[in-house]
């Protein structure tokens, strides 16, 4: 049985290959999106703040794989067509920005008006009150949420097998029809629960790293 | 005239909260606005630090008009001039909104860095300098949270005076501190009126009011019910509003 | 106020996607798929590589199967590269017909409902829908299934196939048969003992019983009829038809055929 695992590993960690690069081009995309995202939502501007609303309601308020399936199938019949892994990764960081916009605005939300002010009389503009005093502070409230959405992600990658990419569950399914077995499937799990225990480890480091102040 | 509000008027949904206020503060003027509470005294401050905006009036600061009066209305200065008109005055807030995640010394430097454009190291020395004047100095590595109220108060003060100002405003000073350390805030103003800061207290604190202020402004119901120098208010009692307020 | 803005929005959006949709058809019919390879260099075949042992992937990550291999020789004859795409089986009329495939080969049964949206070439293998037991049961024909859970996959063909016969199906435990999202669930099913029989596809079920142990299963002589395997092309590629068949009937008079089948289910055709 070791052995017979062992057959497996080279075409699990082809899955896991690009399973870990639809994870993090996504994370490094749609986490600046989601920052822009919550900024639209928020912006005194009436239509922009209502057409950021309608998308994050039409983004969270359908199954990503919904959307996977429109970017891919839909977008060609008014002639936008993107390859397969494109389209992947256009639907994610799309799905995903909104999911960290909502989060990142409930942490801007809760900054306390005072540090704007105090930013304002030391003469900080806008856009370094916001990077420097109000983002910082955004990314310690949210970590925990933030955390919880990317263990999600690490697991959503798999829908991408309904555009035929070949990531980790697909491998596993592949190898358990052909070996008419369940143990490539569960070698699966235990990848996932491995990347998903280094996320976890990640995120408890961050955590860690923002707990010098209260 | 360091300082000249000018027919200043503001209204709150619909409310009037400032009627007509007009003072000075002249140069080497440490001036406390008393009052009860809903005097408008905070709103009169914010407006002054262009935290909120007038209705009509004119503020004019170290000889620069942050808002001058047309007709009824207030013409702000533009955004340039505006940040100019910024450095002149500095505010501590009641509750002092301290950066959470800065060290003291780091809440200090961040604007004379980041707005001034003043190199670390000079910024760094000027920030121990003053952390030294408020008997802060073994606490420039601490963060905010680690502080008792009087020492974030201090940092405050520090952060503000660190721009160099014309004009240092103080909203409160005293009211979130045990009653002791009163005492411990008054020595620190004395000395910056010693070093020419030319300072506005808001403060319903009469005895405090009494020991820093030059002169005296008394606020009621938005509008300005007596301005004397502090001989001058603490010996006439013209007005029974202000004796009853004195008194408590 | 708010509630009915979304409401007129999402109708909107409703509305054009159906249009949008309404007009697809003609968009990948645009291009000849003789131009079309002549262009791209390559054929672009959809197959679900999860499909043992007609379309997957050895321990190496390469493709293998019998489709696989009859593929290969059938476009090496024609003269066209051939691109093997793995697609999700639920997309696959989508994908074709949006022009991301050129034609779905991998165990594809031919339906009536199937033939309305592509084209299919002559049936180029036979597959029956057999009934598998454990080797111990003591069901011995459709009769016996009287009373007893006998598992299909859904949405397959063989579910249209078992409702051929509605008066067996009556019979079964619960009066319809229990459903299961694969072939290969259905049969861990009856080996777990929670079903007494599976209805499947004779390929598929063979290559199953082939990889665990054949003297624990037990296949009927009765069986749910015959179904075919054909290549299913878009409507618009006549001429990619007709060279398909004629290139499978070639196959199969010079012997190509045979060696292939044998290699992958051993017993002569």
């Amino acid at each position: 049985m070791f052995t017979y695992t062992l057959t497996l590993l080279p075409s699990m960690m082809k899955g896991l290959l690009t399973t870990l690069g639809v994870f993090f081009i996504t994370l490094i995309l749609s986490i600046p999106l989601g920052i822009i995202v919550s900024l639209g939502r928020l912006s005194k501007f009436k239509l922009l703040s209502k057409m950021v609303e309608f998308y994050i309601w039409v983004m969270r308020g359908t199954p990503l794989m919904l959307q996977i399936v429109f970017i891919f199938f839909g977008l060609p019949i008014v002639g936008i067509t993107f390859d397969r892994f494109t389209a992947v990764i256009i639907a994610f960081v799309l799905n995903y920005a909104a999911y960290f916009g909502e989060i990142f605005r409930g942490g801007i939300e809760s900054i306390d008006r005072g540090q704007y002010e105090a930013a304002k009389v030391l003469g900080l503009t806008p856009y370094k009150t916001f990077r420097r005093i109000i983002l910082p502070q955004v990314f310690k409230m949210v970590i925990p949420s933030v955390g919880n959405e990317v263990i999600t992600l690490v697991k959503d990658t798999s829908l991408t097998y309904i555009v035929g990419i070949g990531e980790l569950l697909r491998a596993g399914r592949i190898a358990s029809n052909r070996d008419v077995s369940l143990i490539p499937l569960a070698l699966v799990g235990i990848i996932y629960l491995f990347l998903t225990a280094i996320v976890t480890g990640v995120f408890n480091k961050v955590e860690e790293r923002y707990s010098y102040y209260e | 005239m360091i300082l000249e509000v000018e027919g200043l008027n503001k209204s709150i949904g619909g409310k009037r909260i400032l009627k007509d206020i007009s003072f000075q503060m002249e140069q080497g003027d440490c001036l406390a606005i008393i009052g009860p509470s809903g005097a408008g005294k905070t709103t009169l401050l914010r407006c002054i630090n262009n935290l909120e905006k007038c209705d009509s009036g004119t503020i004019k600061i170290d000889g620069s008009y942050l808002c001058k009066d047309n007709n009824g209305k207030s013409l702000y200065a533009s955004s340039r001039e505006m940040a100019a008109i910024r450095r002149k005055i500095g505010l501590v807030f009641q509750n002092y909104n301290l950066f959470p995640h800065m060290s003291v010394l780091e809440n200090i430097i961040e604007a004379p860095i980041h707005v001034l454009g003043i190199p670390a190291k000079e910024a760094k020395d000027r920030a121990l300098e003053l952390l030294k004047l408020m008997g802060l100095e073994d606490k420039a590595n601490y963060y905010p949270f680690q502080l008792s109220g009087g020492q974030k108060q201090r940092v405050a003060i520090a952060r503000a005076w660190a721009l160099n100002p014309k004009i240092l405003c103080l909203d409160e000073p005293t009211s979130a501190l045990d009653p002791e350390l009163r005492g411990e805030v008054a020595s620190i103003i004395e000395g910056l009126v010693e070093k020419e800061m030319n300072i506005l207290i808001i403060t319903h604190d009469m005895a405090f009011a009494q020991r820093v202020a030059n002169k005296i402004i008394f606020m009621e119901d938005g509008q300005i019910k007596e301005a004397a120098s502090k001989e001058e208010f603490f010996n006439s009692y013209q007005n029974s509003r202000i004796k009853r307020f004195v008194s408590l | 106020m708010k509630g009915r803005n979304y409401l007129l929005i999402l109708l909107l959006v409703a509305i054009s996607i159906t249009a949008l949709t309404g007009c697809s058809k003609s968009t990948a019919s645009g291009q000849d798929i003789f131009e079309k390879v002549e262009e791209q260099g390559y054929i672009i075949m959809g197959l679900d590589d999860t499909f043992a042992p007609m379309g997957f992937r050895d321990n190496d990550g390469n493709l293998v199967g019998f489709d696989i291999d009859l593929a290969r020789e059938v476009f090496k004859r024609i003269g066209f590269e051939v691109k093997f795409q793995p697609i999700d089986w639920s997309m696959k009329e989508t994908e074709l017909n949006s022009g991301n495939i050129d034609l779905i080969w991998n165990g594809y049964s031919i339906t009536e409902e199937r033939m309305k949206k592509v084209n299919f070439t002559e049936p180029y293998l036979k597959n029956r829908q057999i009934i598998i037991t454990l080797a111990d049961s003591d069901i011995n024909s459709k009769a016996d299934l009287k009373d007893k859970k006998v598992a299909v996959q859904n949405g397959s063909s063989t579910l249209d196939a078992i409702y051929k016969e509605p008066d067996i199906v009556e019979t079964f435990q619960g009066g319809e048969p229990v459903l299961f999202d694969t072939n290969h669930e259905a049969l861990m099913d009856l080996e777990a003992g929670r079903v007494d029989a599976v209805v499947s596809d004779e390929v598929l079920a063979r290559y199953y019983i082939s990889q665990k142990n054949p003297d624990d299963y037990k296949i009927l002589d009765e069986d749910f009829g015959e179904e075919e395997y054909g290549i299913g092309v878009r409507k618009s590629d006549k001429e990619l038809l007709d060279l398909l068949n004629s290139t499978l009937d070639e196959m199969r008079k010079d012997g190509s055929y045979e060696a292939i089948y044998e290699k992958w289910f051993g017993e002569s055709n």
